[in-house]
């Protein structure tokens, strides 16, 4: 291995890559557009759920359960409907998600200390939508339950109101939200990104920049050169390596200042665990980059093992304990799982190396790994 | 002198006659002309995909196993939150309150003995949840008192820490309901107490079953990147080989330069669909087509011709191959994240909002997800084509108009 030709090959690589203006600027174009328009866009928090209430009753009682629901941050009242045949259209056309229905005789029976059945319709197009929307629904109910029950104890028993409230209400779970205290959906989404978008993007500067090479035709000079493989590979990947940790910096800092997401760990340990993060999906672009022939290839095959998985089985969307046994087999097979829990971990928590060695480790035995094969593949003699 | 002026009447009837038939035949070998250079462009394309067969593994793949895998292994449901338990009561009514944090939502892993292990816990990513319950909890319950559970969430997923939450309301709160009524002598059987009873019917997906929406969006997101991806390449590449030199001292117009490759690769993608539905959405998870095949395929043609308009336009604006693929992840991503299908667009801000009311994969999600689950027909999905349509018009009218600057 000689530095002076690593040298010469990562600043030819670089010239090339400033020469093309265009993908110079989309290099760092790219992750800092995806980090803000998903950053902001992407939001978890199921709010404002298109409602209709038949209310069938239209007594006091009544109104003033359909207002719990109108004056709720989380519904967003479209209306009344006079009967449950108006609801399939709106339903179908997308104009409301969930419709509630109160029967008649609603406040008679409830007065009379007897129950009442509430029905509510939701859409399951989003299933995840439809189960929130449940939540809520029955969050609501409870609430209402307890008041009534409440007042009819106090009724019955002839008891002040407070008193029998408390009667009514007899376990009070207190929910301690740790790590993420507001619940902002900003917080736990914009660390989470930096994830996504350094799975995503430097595999594709790299398995671009080599693969350009071979559908040019300019890779004979390399085979017909001096370089040894190492050196080539060494020198090609330098530049994009450097690239990516600018943009892991840049990244860095718009989720903490821009997004304001807390970051409680050590910078030390966080910058090189991002560095060996890097290396690993460079890594990733390498091994493509030696199985394609052609530019259009080395994008479908870059995107479909980084943009799917990172989606799907990082923990950015979907948690990671929910999905199913094969699928938890899947991301533990891939890199950014580890490197999620490194963010959350740092991010988040607060923790360190003691709680992440294990994380830190897959990820070094990864970047090892996959740099051995896309060496071992890359042969300066093409099988022809 | 009559003789000559009718002969020359006739002659300029013959010629007149002779002239239209020219001008016709010249208009039907036009058109011939025109089709076989349609057809001969389209066949290259073919044969150019063809000879990339790594690509051509990679496509089956994605519209089989990869929509396969997001089908059957991804759900966006609490299940098995690792559950801790740190009871300072022992007591029947503690262990009655335990217990109701069941599969499927909950999963009671352990039992901690102080607060400190179950922060290292938590901190380690090892338990989701710890239920809190206190000493004398059982006393306090049947003196009429109001007893404190505490339960510590990890919410650094706000959407699990949200679930929880509630699911861990709903059953403290029924507890307490059933203690309640209990010792007020109401009967456990609550015929007799004022409560509103939930029932709640999910319409389009009854059971809940995740693999209906997760496998079709994922077809949607795979169908869009081919969509984007393949034209752009097809026309980056004739750049960056020099060949698109060739083609324009060629007699071909802009549009006969350009179609042939939206063409050969909405087929293509069309065909991918198809096998996608037959061979993955119907056997193996049994999505529902409760509206007609024939409409789904229809707007997913549209969407297709409009989605490789988007390519077209960036194929135009880059100089290379390697500048199109950047350009795709820069279009493609925000599009798949922000489509609707994670984030309602009513929850987005006002800019992305707009933007999503135009992206033309949010109305196709709407629509395609309109005919599988609802049933919708062409009546309530006018409007979502149209959009479709017309998006793709106004891209195709710039990109060509781009096209022809460049190279005029």
């Amino acid at each position: 291995m000689n530095i002076r030709r690593v040298a010469a090959v990562a600043s030819k690589e670089w010239r090339e890559i400033v020469r093309d203006r265009m993908f110079l600027a989309l290099t760092f174009l790219v992750p800092l557009s995806l980090m803000l328009v998903v950053g902001y866009g992407l939001s978890l928090d199921v709010e404002d759920i298109p409602l209709a209430i038949v209310d069938r009753d239209g007594s006091a009682l009544s109104r003033e359960y359909s207002y719990r629901f109108i004056d709720s941050r989380y519904f967003d009242f479209k209306g009344y409907a006079l009967d449950r045949h108006e609801l399939p259209p709106l339903l179908a056309d997308n104009k409301i998600r969930a419709a509630i229905i109160i029967p008649e005789n609603f406040q008679k029976e409830l007065l009379g200390g007897r129950p009442v059945v509430v029905q509510t319709i939701i859409d399951g197009t989003f299933p995840f939508r439809a189960q929130t929307t449940r939540g809520y629904v029955l969050a609501m109910n409870t609430a209402f339950t307890s008041e009534l029950l409440a007042a009819f104890i106090s009724k019955k028993r002839g008891i002040p109101l407070a008193e029998a409230a408390r009667s009514a209400r007899p376990v009070k779970l207190e929910a301690r939200y740790l790590y993420n205290q507001s619940m902002k959906s900003d917080w736990a989404i914009a660390p989470r990104l930096i994830m996504v978008i350094l799975m995503m993007t430097p595999p594709f500067y790299t398995a671009l920049g080599i693969v350009r090479e071979k559908e040019r035709g300019s890779i004979y000079n390399i085979y017909s050169s001096t370089v040894t493989r190492l050196e080539f590979l060494f020198g090609k990947l330098i530049p994009y390596v450097g690239i990516s940790s600018a943009n892991a910096a840049i990244l860095w800092l718009i989720a903490t200042q821009l997004f304001g997401a807390p970051f409680k760990g050590s910078l030390l340990f966080f910058v090189p665990a991002t560095l060996l993060y890097i290396i690993c999906t460079t890594g990733l672009g390498l091994v493509v980059s030696v199985l394609v022939k052609t530019q259009v290839a080395a994008m479908v095959v870059t995107f479909i093992v980084t943009v799917i998985p990172s989606i799907l089985y990082s923990g950015v969307i979907v948690p990671i304990s929910s999905l199913s046994e094969s699928a938890q087999a899947t991301a533990h097979a891939l890199p950014a799982m580890y490197y999620t829990n490194i963010i959350v971990g740092t991010f988040m928590k607060g923790v360190g190396l003691r709680e992440l060695w294990p994380d830190v480790l897959v990820l070094a035995l990864y970047a090892i790994g996959l740099m051995t094969i896309g060496y071992r593949m890359f042969h300066k003699r093409p099988s022809t | 002198m009559s003789t000559t002026i009718s002969g020359s009447q006739e002659e300029e009837q013959e010629h007149r006659q002779s002239s239209q038939e020219t001008r016709r035949a010249n208009r039907i070998r036009g058109l011939v002309v025109w089709w076989n250079r349609m057809r001969v462009m389209t066949i290259k394309e073919y044969l150019q995909l063809y000879r990339d067969r790594i690509l051509i593994v990679f496509m089956i793949y994605a519209f089989t196993l990869e929509v396969f895998l997001a089908g059957s292994g991804v759900s966006m449901q609490l299940q098995n939150a690792a559950l801790q338990v740190h009871d300072s009561d022992h007591s029947f009514a503690s262990r009655e309150l335990i217990h109701r944090f069941r599969p499927p939502q909950f999963r009671i892993d352990g039992e901690v003995l102080n607060h400190g292990e179950s922060i290292d816990l938590l901190d380690r990513g090892e338990a989701m949840m710890v239920l809190d319950i206190p000493p004398q909890f059982q006393e306090s319950l049947l003196s009429g008192d109001t007893a404190s559970v505490q339960l510590q969430i990890d919410t650094s997923n706000p959407v699990l820490g949200f679930l929880a939450t509630s699911y861990g309301e709903q059953i403290a709160g029924q507890y307490g309901l059933e203690a309640a009524t209990k010792r007020e002598g109401i009967g456990v059987n609550q015929q007799v107490a004022p409560i509103i009873q939930e029932e709640h019917r999910v319409w389009y997906n009854a059971n809940q079953n995740d693999a209906w929406f997760m496998s079709v969006v994922e077809m949607l997101n795979v169908i869009t990147m081919f969509a984007i991806l393949l034209p752009a390449s097809a026309m980056a590449r004739e750049k960056e080989r020099g060949t698109i030199e060739q083609l324009m001292v060629s007699p071909l117009s802009t549009f006969q330069m350009m179609f042939p490759k939206v063409l050969a690769m909405t087929s293509v993608i069309l065909v991918g669909t198809f096998i996608t539905i037959h061979l993955i959405l119907q056997p193996c998870f049994g999505v529902p087509f409760r509206g007609s095949l024939t409409l789904f395929m229809v707007v997913t043609a549209v969407y297709v011709f409009t989605t490789a308009g988007i390519g077209m336009l960036l194929a135009t604006i880059a100089r290379n191959l390697a500048q199109v693929g950047m350009l795709t992840a820069l279009i493609f991503i925000p599009m798949v994240f922000l489509s609707g299908a994670w984030t309602p667009p009513e929850n987005m801000p006002s800019v992305l909002r707009a933007l999503s009311a135009v992206a033309p994969l949010h109305h196709y999600i709407d629509a395609s997800l309109g005919i599988m689950l609802k049933g919708s027909g062409i009546g309530l999905l006018w409007d979502s084509i149209l959009a479709i349509a017309l998006f793709g018009a106004a891209i195709y009218g710039l990109s060509m108009s781009y096209f022809r600057r460049q190279l005029g």
